[in-house]
């Protein structure tokens, strides 16, 4: 029952933390050093998480809180600190370990990049703040490291800031998460005011709305809950609020890994598990829950067959898949959600990095453009193969498990969202099985030199491999022991036949269908397109949101400011310039009795002493 | 009507004739007389007063003594800028006179 | 700290000494005029430091006011009979609270920041120094000043040494922002003069007992303003009929002070619709200035409005909240979209300062603690990172000679560091946690958001506005592929480096650490609040 390495857990966010404040300090002069400072630092966070997570495992209960006062007003007391659950531990292991593995990486990815010392001190202040996230107790220090996690994410989107695409890509991330942002800002104002004692902290926010009951109306509750929600569409890029996601892909690889894989998009969904009980308490918010994440898992899917970037199909299959996670809240499975959270961080960063050595070899992110590479980059290909298995649910690897533990609870709430769940793992493995094929089955279409990447990048690769194959044996449906350690209940957990032999069937027909398109040939690629042009071009538009969005927002608020621009400029200065020309014609006007004559002048001063002698002569009457 | 506020009457008569005289001239020579007749007018007052004031005293007299001096110095200093500014413009119409203006 | 040592005189005259130090320069010495304005910008920062450091260390104590009587003059008394003597009496009294503490030591750290980037002036150092030295005393004088003409005189003294900065120094319309300066600051002045007669002459009133005779006093010191409004006895709170003399405090005198309060520092803050002024004060000035201007300037509004609007007309200005909100969040959406589409630097930033200034005005009307600690806190993020801003533009400006938008792009290659210092101080500027200007619109909206819950949601838009202009700038300024011409460009030099340096670690310091002034603030409000409290209950 000991909680030694729990009391340092700050020590975890801090590692990074110093290792950026070093990289910042020396500028570029550090080079490869750099690189080296960052890793070291991520890999103390992660011998240091290993360790919190094994006491966790080793069956202490309570959880450990530390508080400081970071702020007084007033009577209240803004408070920051830190807090070890068991679902915290889950989480730092999980985001120490991917940015362990994405920082070797680097190592080999960024090895040409003359700015690579700032590479690493971006990604150590990620991962400082994306542990400060994690390690939160409440809801205010949480949403600063939300709000930090976001601008490292700006700041890395935008890494190869001399691409015009990337700066574009970089404020459209920034700006559209910031809308989900607000949601939550406004969330944590309700919050305060509403919550008894201005409690901000995650246990006292599970007491109020779980156990006690009734302490905060419903209608509030509901407000609250789907503020909160808002925060976490904008981040984990749920539908629609998906934009950025996607464009996020012009960053380095390593970091489509990190942070739009593994890391940052999930804190959306580890947002809402963390605040449960409010959702919970309000039905009408689970059911937006519910229906956004199921909506968004096919939605996204389906723009996932009909791109042709490799990294943005990665990008859309994020979004389907946290999709999943957040249909796992809807129908209120926090299990399920961190389960497949859990197995997802694996493998689709594997599949990123993948992705990465990929585009290191071939310089191109154009799958049309690539094939073959399945002979000459063997490691990639077999650890791709296996992360693309994962993710299209096939068993047994770990995203079968968790995807399966999704669609059981997805079954019991609702028939409608278990159906649009299956047809999604459909079009999952699809798009899998399109993207794999072509670019490491069939003939080389380049006749480029493509080459296996160093060790340092395959090295994590077969790392995270082995990961996506065992993770998911944690839960299954023979074994709950994952649930049971994360929620403290034993839950009964007996597995859905039906639904593991539709899953799977649905898996390992989208990987059929993809062989006979793209291996075999038996079906033609145009099938769709040549019928349905239509159809395809608006999945290769991606039902042109990003259209949409430009014409309903981007030109009103261009629009409204060249008016008020003409609003200040003629009505509001053009009052003033009234102001002043009224003074100036006035003033003119006087002009005209000074014209040099005495005599006028002479009868000016008769006419004043007239009136005035007419006041004075007045006044006796008053 | 008391004898003072006959002479008052003709003195404020005369005081009027010489201001419109001011006001309206255009002979800068025919305004440096109205200005006599309004100095003459309030030699009149102060005669008058001086005789049948409250407080009858010479003082009022001495008074007229010095005006009728000043206005005389006056008129002559008056005289002297009217023919040099004759000269200089060839007129003595006051609307051509805006110097103040300027 | 020793008792005896005038601290309060010293900060104030210390810049007026230096000022009269550099009229006896040779003019040809610009060296000596230089080095002669830092250091005398120095001291009184090092005076306001340590004036801080004491203050942590005892709040309680005494020693941080100074009261002389200045002008006495005797008035005519035979109109009441009543008073022995009745006399004006205006008192040379200084004094610091929690509330200017905070923008004491901001108007040190800024004026020196500006002193050092004042190596953009190429021309008269001498007048420059002095009138830069003159314009320190008129800030360190108002947020020290405790009685109305005293606080009326250094705020004046501010306005002819920003006149002539400004239209010597400045850029090519640097005239006509200078007179339109002039002008709507001489409106504010004329506005604010006339409430202070008006308070001076009927709360101002001490008599010594009422009904008695004893000398009747008319004075401006605020401590005497401030208790007469809480006394129930005071000769303002008591009825007509007694005095012959009309002193009576009307609700009529309350609101017209008031109101004209509220437009002396509206324009000073400013307030929409009074902001067009400032626009072209913030592109025409010299960059030093601006930094002053907005670091500092803009803050004396604030600091009076907290100060004579909020703490001697609470119930005015509580039953006008809602009005103040509804300008507080007209300025934040205002400044914001108009500056989504400038296409002109400075004037992104000029109307980003109108927008975080509604934030203030937000703090201010929630009348809650947070909102107005939030209040002060965002004059003095909002001072340093807008000094940061401005600092960065009069160096890119050097480099580029030009600040439009569209001429300036990749500069992140050619000047990586200062590319950085801007994307840190637009970061700051757009609300980020974890840097200063977070916590100010924090406390803001909190404090707003228990009385006017719809009013703080519109005006939290303003956040997501300001991530579009800021972005929208500083991404065209410092990302894309660089121009040609910006090749060979050299980054900031030390002088430059170390005030971007030190304003971008208080920055962070403010946004990390924020207790180090909320408490400070919180001890200057406690007081003050609890009075405020007593009188809109009573």
């Amino acid at each position: 029952m000991s909680t030694f390495f729990a009391e340092y857990a700050w020590l975890v966010p801090l590692f990074p933390l110093i290792a950026f404040a070093i990289l910042t300090a020396t500028g570029r002069g550090a080079k490869r050093a750099g690189a080296w400072i960052g890793t070291a630092a991520t890999f103390l966070s992660l011998v240091l998480s290993i360790c919190i997570a094994v006491e966790r495992l080793s069956g202490t209960s309570t959880d450990y809180i530390r508080q400081i006062d970071w702020l007084q007003v007033g009577e209240m007391t803004l408070t920051a600190g830190f807090e070890v659950t068991n679902l915290t531990s889950l989480m730092l292991v999980v985001v120490t370990l991917v940015s362990f593995l994405v920082n070797l990486y680097s190592q080999g990815y960024m090895r040409e990049d003359d700015r690579i010392s700032t590479f690493f001190a971006y990604v150590a202040l990620f991962t400082s703040s994306m542990l400060g996230l994690v390690l939160s107790d409440n809801l205010l220090t949480f949403y600063i490291f939300w709000e930090l996690v976001g601008v490292c994410s700006f700041l890395l989107v935008g890494f190869w800031y001399q691409k015009p695409e990337a700066k574009a890509a970089a404020k459209k991330a920034f700006i559209v998460t910031r809308i989900g942002d607000l949601g939550l800002f406004i969330a944590l104002l309700l919050l305060f005011w509403y919550m008894p004692g201005n409690a901000l902290d995650f246990s006292s926010i599970h007491n109020v709305f779980g156990t006690q009951g009734g302490v905060i109306a419903t209608g509030i509750t509901t407000l609250i809950a789907l503020l909160i929600f808002v925060g976490a569409v904008g981040k984990s890029g749920q539908f629609p609020l998906h934009v950025w996601l996607p464009d996020a892909m012009e960053g380095p690889t390593p970091i489509s890994a990190l942070i739009h894989a593994a890391t940052m998009v999930a804190a959306g969904v580890f947002l809402v598990a963390r605040t449960f009980p409010v959702f919970e308490a309000s039905p009408a918010a689970m059911t937006t829950v519910a229906i956004v994440g199921a909506f968004t898992a096919i939605f996204a899917a389906t723009i996932g067959i009909a791109q042709n970037d490799i990294k943005r199909i990665l990008a859309y299959s994020t979004i389907s898949q946290l999709g999943y996670m957040m249909l796992a809240l809807g129908v209120g499975s926090v299990t399920a959600a961190m389960f497949h959270l859990f197995t997802h961080a694996f493998f689709k960063a594997l599949l990123f990095l993948g992705a990465g050595s990929v585009i290191h070899s071939v310089h191109t992110q154009d799958i049309r453009e690539m094939g073959g590479l399945g002979s000459r980059m063997k490691i990639t290909a077999w650890t791709f193969g296996i992360g693309a298995l994962a993710l299209s649910g096939i068993p047994p690897f770990a995203g079968f498990w968790s995807k399966d533990a999704v669609l059981t609870e997805a079954l019991n709430k609702s028939p409608i969202l278990f159906i649009v769940g299956v047809v999604a793992a459909f079009f999952t493995a699809l798009y899998m099985a399109r993207l794999y094929f072509l670019v490491f089955a069939g003939k080389p279409r380049q006749d480029g030199h493509a080459h296996e990447s160093p060790p340092v990048m395959t090295i994590p690769l077969i790392v995270l491999a082995v990961l996506s194959l065992f993770a998911g044996f944690v839960e299954t449906p023979f074994n709950g022991w994952f649930g049971e350690w994360l929620t403290g209940e034993t839950a009964d957990h007996h597995g859905s036949g039906l639904v593991m032999v539709v899953s799977v069937a649905v898996g390992l027909l989208g990987v059929y269908l993809g062989w006979l398109i793209y291996v075999k040939g038996t079906i033609s690629r145009d099938i769709v397109s040549s019928r349905m042009p239509g159809l395809v071009m608006v999945l290769e538009r991606k039902y042109y949101i990003d259209e949409l969005y430009h014409l309903i927002f981007v030109k009103p608020l261009y629009a409204a400011g060249k008016l008020l621009e003409a609003f200040d400029e003629y009505v509001v200065d053009g009052a003033v310039r009234l102001t002043g020309r009224a003074a100036n014609a006035l003033g003119r006007l006087n002009t005209r009795l000074q014209n040099g004559q005495v005599q006028s002048y002479a009868l000016t001063a008769l006419i004043g002493i007239v009136i005035l002698l007419l006041a004075i002569a007045g006044r006796r009457f008053w | 009507m008391t004898i003072l506020s006959s002479y008052l009457t003709l003195a404020a008569v005369l005081f009027c004739v010489g201001l419109y005289g001011v006001l309206t001239k255009r002979n800068a020579i025919i305004v440096l007389l109205s200005v006599e007749l309004m100095l003459n007018a309030v030699n009149l007052n102060l005669i008058a007063f001086s005789k049948y004031g409250v407080n009858p005293s010479l003082a009022g007299q001495i008074f007229t003594l010095f005006t009728i001096t000043v206005a005389a110095a006056e008129a002559a200093v008056g005289v002297a800028i009217l023919v040099v500014l004759y000269r200089s413009r060839a007129t003595v119409n006051v609307d051509e006179f805006d110097e103040l203006r300027r | 700290m020793p008792e005896n040592i005038p601290f309060l005189s010293l900060i104030t005259l210390m810049p007026l000494l230096g000022a009269i130090i550099v009229l006896l320069l040779p003019k040809e010495q610009s060296q000596w005029l230089r080095i002669t304005g830092i250091v005398f910008t120095v001291i009184p920062l090092l005076l306001a430091v340590w004036l801080f450091i004491s203050y942590q260390t005892s709040m309680n104590a005494g020693g941080f006011t100074e009261q002389y009587t200045w002008l006495s003059i005797p008035l005519n008394n035979e109109y009441e009979a009543r008073a022995s003597t009745l006399s004006l009496v205006f008192d040379y009294h200084l004094a610091v609270d929690g509330i200017s503490l905070p923008l004491l030591l901001l108007t040190g750290i800024v004026s020196t920041m500006a002193a050092l980037a004042s190596v953009f002036i190429r021309k008269r150092w001498k007048t420059y120094y002095f009138l830069f030295l003159l314009l320190l005393t008129g800030m360190y004088g108002v947020f020290l000043a405790r009685d109305l003409v005293l606080f009326f005189i250094f705020f004046e003294i501010t306005l002819i040494p920003m006149f002539f900065l400004i239209g010597i120094w400045g850029y090519f319309g640097r005239e006509k922002a200078a007179v339109k300066f002039l002008i709507y600051n001489g409106l504010g002045s004329a506005a604010m003069l006339f409430a202070f007669l008006i308070l001076i002459a009927t709360l101002g009133l001490s008599v010594a007992e009422p009904g008695a005779a004893g000398p009747w006093i008319f004075t401006g010191n605020y401590d005497v303003l401030l208790q007469n409004l809480t006394d129930p006895g005071a000769a303002a709170n008591i009825a007509e009929s007694q005095f012959s003399l009309h002193v009576f405090f009307t609700d009529e005198m309350k609101w017209t002070a008031f109101i004209l309060l509220l437009v002396a520092f509206g324009i000073k803050i400013p307030i929409f619709p009074f902001h067009t002024w400032m626009l072209k004060v913030h592109t025409e000035a010299p960059p030093s200035i601006v930094m002053i201007h907005s670091g500092i300037l803009l803050k004396m509004g604030v600091y009076g409005l907290i100060r004579f609007g909020a703490f001697l007309f609470p119930q005015q200005l509580s039953s006008w909240s809602t009005v103040l909100a509804v300008l507080g969040v007209i300025n934040i959406l205002y400044g914001a979209i108009l500056a989504c589409v400038q296409k002109e630097f400075k004037l992104v930033l000029a109307y980003s300062s109108i927008s975080h200034m509604g934030i203030v005005l937000l703090g201010i009307a929630s009348l809650e603690e947070a909102g107005l600690q939030g209040a002060i806190y965002q004059s003095v993020s909002h001072g340093l990172i807008s000094a940061l801003l401005f600092l960065i533009v009069g160096s890119l400006y050097e480099r580029t000679n030009t600040t439009q938008l569209d001429e300036l792009g990749g500069l992140a290659r050619a000047v990586p560091f200062m590319s950085g210092i801007l994307l840190l101080a637009g970061l700051a500027s757009l609300g980020l946690p974890g840097l200063s200007g977070f916590v100010g619109e924090f406390l803001s909206f909190l404090g707003l958001f228990g009385s006017m819950k719809w009013l703080t949601a519109i005006g939290v838009l303003g956040m997501l506005f300001a991530a579009v202009y800021v972005l929208r700038s500083v991404l065209n300024i410092t990302y894309g592929p660089m121009p040609e011409r910006f090749t060979g460009m050299k980054d900031a030099r030390f002088i430059e480096a170390l005030p971007m340096v030190t304003l971008a670690a208080l920055i962070v310091l403010l946004g990390v650490y924020p207790s180090i002034l909320t408490d400070l603030m919180q001890h200057g409000f406690d007081g003050l609040l609890e009075q405020l409290q007593t009188r809109m209950g009573g």
